[in-house]
């Protein structure tokens, strides 16, 4: 019974995570059609952006509580200056050009900006777990857990769920990206500039990507590496949601969350391979994936 | 205060307005005619910028072809689309209101707009909170000539309005179409149809359009209503 309490925080912990970039993901391929190969290198960077701020703020001899808003200027310095840049000088010239070129593009951009993380940081592990410690633990059914983990992450992105709801329900910016998702032309003929609402879209994606992993480097070491195995991970949270589908990256991402946390503890020779086993039963049943609407196809 | 000057579209290097020349005259209603494939829509869209085009787009003696698409609504110039395009993730209300949000108008002109949208077009202040997913297609076009009326403050682009309506709603959509004309003068009109008969009672002059070609441009017809 213990074990299956600790399966489920651990899930609830990852499936926050996961959620925070796979929603990113989802909303710059809902609103731009693009698939982002290079979001799991933001997730990275924003990983590394925030363990260099706590390394430095502990060197300074600074309160350590100052990392929390430190993740936060991490994730939207990340997002504004590498995610503007990304879609002002590369992706705005591959908008309306065959997938293939904006995968290769964006794929591009992946190696690029890994290959620039071990430059910059080295291949060694970053620790900073001290916003883990500060936050204390709390005892559930038995089990005593972090309550970054437990309490923490999953606010946090239960905030950023319903933070984006209200954002693109009841907000002009919103609004005009929920025009321009549904119909850019339409929108374009209203008076929306839909070259803007990308770029705003991009950096918001970017900046969720990079917060999820400024949130993840207090509970893993930051490595290289680490933006690819999220990336794929989002990938298949995204299609098990029905691309461009915020709600249901949420359900998505708990249930990959506890799916792969389930196969630690019961089936660890099913881990690496548990989310895709979820996605494919998914698509299998509903290939839209679990919230995504099917469309006539036309001829 | 339109004119089209030699206007000239190609969709992967097939020509499909070939030089078109068209005036429209403040306060006028010309009704733009011709066949499936002609030419009308793409004639509309040129205007609005959605199609690559050249030649010259004059509104008020200044050409816009250099003006960005997003920009054209905000010159006075109001677009219904054929299939109505309305955003299904928002109210019937919320539609008729986005070009006035976007524009950033002020409350009090945004409620003077909305104010002759529902005087024209009263049936779409009772739809008002219905989600716009939900209308009806007749009910849509209507939806989007109040969205036009809420942005085309010079000129009102209509393309195809009267296709696929049941006679009772095509009734009421020309009952519309003379309640704005009798609204408002100074509001320029150009309406798109297969069937010309279906626009004799309010179209001041009709062009044809055959095969991206101005074929006809008769003088001014008395068959105003």
């Amino acid at each position: 019974m213990q074990v299956l309490v600790l399966a489920t925080l651990d899930g609830i912990a990852y499936g926050a995570l996961v959620f925070l970039v796979a929603v990113g993901l989802t909303l710059v391929f809902g609103v731009m059609r693009i698939l982002n190969v290079a979001h799991g290198s933001f997730y990275a960077l924003g990983a590394y952006a925030a363990a260099s701020i706590g390394g430095a703020l502990a060197s300074a001899g600074l309160s350590p509580w100052l990392a929390y808003p430190m993740f936060i200027v991490a994730a939207v310095l990340v997002g504004v200056v590498v995610g503007g840049l990304m879609e002002r000088f590369l992706l705005q010239r591959i908008y309306g050009h065959e997938e293939t070129l904006q995968l290769l593009v964006t794929f591009a951009v992946f190696m690029i900006l890994d290959n620039a993380q071990r430059l910059i940081w080295g291949v060694q592990p970053y620790f900073y777990s001290e916003p883990l410690r500060l936050l204390g633990n709390v005892k559930i059914a038995g089990i005593t857990y972090t309550a970054y983990q437990t309490l923490f992450l999953p606010l946090v992105a239960l905030a950023v769920l319903f933070g984006l709801r209200w954002f693109l329900r009841y907000t002009l910016a919103g609004s005009v990206i929920v025009a321009v998702t549904e119909d850019r032309e339409a929108a374009t003929a209203v008076g929306i500039n839909a070259r803007r609402v990308f770029f705003l879209t991009f950096v918001i994606g970017v900046t969720l990507a990079s917060l999820g992993g400024a949130l993840a480097s207090p509970t893993t070491s930051v490595l290289p590496g680490m933006g690819a195995e999220m990336i794929v991970l989002s990938f298949a949270v995204a299609a098990t949601a029905g691309l461009g589908q915020i709600e249901g990256a949420a359900v998505a991402a708990l249930m990959i969350g506890l799916g792969r946390s389930m196969a630690v503890f019961f089936a660890p020779e099913l881990e690496v391979v548990m989310p895709y086993i979820i996605m494919v039963l998914v698509l299998l049943i509903r290939p839209e994936g679990l919230f995504g609407k099917s469309t006539a196809r036309k001829i | 205060m339109l004119a089209l000057k030699n206007l000239q579209v190609s969709i992967a290097s097939i020509p499909i307005l070939r030089g078109v020349n068209l005036t429209v005259g403040e306060g006028e209603t010309v009704a733009f005619v011709g066949r499936n494939g002609a030419g009308k829509t793409t004639t509309l869209r040129a205007v609005m910028g959605l199609l690559a085009s050249t030649g010259d787009i004059e509104l008020d003696g200044q050409n816009i072809q250099k003006v960005p698409p997003h920009m054209r609504p905000g010159l006075g110039i109001g677009y219904a689309p054929e299939d109505r395009r309305l955003f299904s993730a928002f109210t019937v209300e919320e539609n008729i209101l986005l070009p006035a949000r976007v524009a950033k108008l002020s409350a009090g002109e945004t409620k003077r707009r909305l104010g002759r949208v529902y005087t024209i077009l009263p049936e779409l202040k009772e739809m008002g909170p219905r989600p716009a997913g939900s209308v009806s297609g007749g009910q849509g076009k209507m939806v989007a000539l109040g969205r036009a009326l809420m942005i085309g403050t010079k000129l009102i682009l209509l393309d195809e309005p009267f296709q696929g309506l049941a006679p009772v709603l095509a009734n009421r959509y020309a009952e519309a179409l003379r309640a704005l004309r009798d609204h408002d003068r100074s509001l320029s009109v150009v309406i798109t149809e297969s069937n010309p008969g279906l626009l004799k009672s309010f179209a001041e002059r009709t062009v044809t359009i055959e095969r991206g070609e101005i074929q006809e441009m008769p003088p001014v017809e008395a068959e105003t209503a």
